[in-house]
């Protein structure tokens, strides 16, 4: 019994050291990054979540919106790559508030992920994940949205 | 908000998930506006036993009544997945479905 507390307490204190730099998974983004729900811009609002590194441009994750979207109200977005990916989020700039949805990638699975937004006006929607290994990819599509959703 | 419908199958080791949890996604402003409570889901997590499979932080800009598609490995037929919801009232929901 002594050991086995010891060794808990040991893992227990590598935990609380490593968690802020690495494992991100079951972790509530709405608590740990108060700010960047907060934010208008999605901009302002990836500088929030994922710190001030270097976006990379990329064509390796696949992102499929409709070009014109008829109903705003519901789009459906579909996200998937084969890339170790972390942290997968979404952000527009048609609505009050920037961050739409976050993904945490559970260790060992793959992004394939649809669902459906709202938005309110025509904008760009950009897509920002974060790769185990730091890496931080971004993609922006915009998306024309013929009449708004979100009551507007 | 509450309900929730989950669809799960197996096939060669890739479990296909379709969810759709009942909520209005009204955030503050759309609120006002339909003069009703703002309600939506801030936190969804998908479980198999206690190795969690699908995770996410949403607002109140996904569409009405969210449906989310995706698929995980690592479960059996038979297994039980489990969602918990929790919304912005702090409010946790959950259910759960056996894969087929």
């Amino acid at each position: 019994m002594e050991r086995r507390k010891f060794l808990n307490l040991g893992l227990v204190a590598a935990a609380a050291v490593l968690a802020p730099m690495t494992n991100l998974n079951a972790v509530d983004f709405r608590e740990a990054k108060p700010d960047a729900w907060k934010a208008e811009k999605s901009a302002d609002a990836i500088k929030a979540m994922f710190g001030d590194g270097e976006l990379k441009t990329t064509d390796k994750i696949k992102f499929v919106a409709p070009k014109l979207a008829e109903n705003g109200g519901s789009i459906p977005i579909t996200l998937s790559t084969d890339l170790d990916i972390e942290t997968i989020a979404l952000f527009q700039d048609a609505n009050p508030r920037a961050a739409t949805i976050v993904f945490s990638v559970p260790e060992g699975q793959k992004v394939d992920y649809s669902f459906r937004i709202k938005m309110r006006q025509t904008a760009v929607v950009t897509i920002v994940a974060k790769a185990k290994d730091g890496t931080l990819y971004t993609l922006a599509k915009e998306i024309d949205v013929s009449i708004g959703g979100c009551g507007g | 908000m509450g309900k929730m419908k989950i669809k799960a199958k197996e096939k060669d080791g890739v479990v296909k998930v379709k969810a759709m949890f009942k909520s209005l996604m009204a955030d503050k402003e759309e609120a006002e506006k339909k003069k009703i409570e703002a309600a939506f889901i801030t936190y969804i997590v998908g479980k198999v036993g206690d190795k969690v499979v699908f995770e996410a932080t949403t607002s109140g800009f996904m569409a009405e009544n969210p449906l989310i598609k995706f698929s995980f490995t690592g479960a059996k037929k038979g297994d039980e997945l489990s969602f918990t919801l929790t919304d912005n009232h702090g409010k946790t929901v959950t259910d759960k479905k056996k894969i087929k």
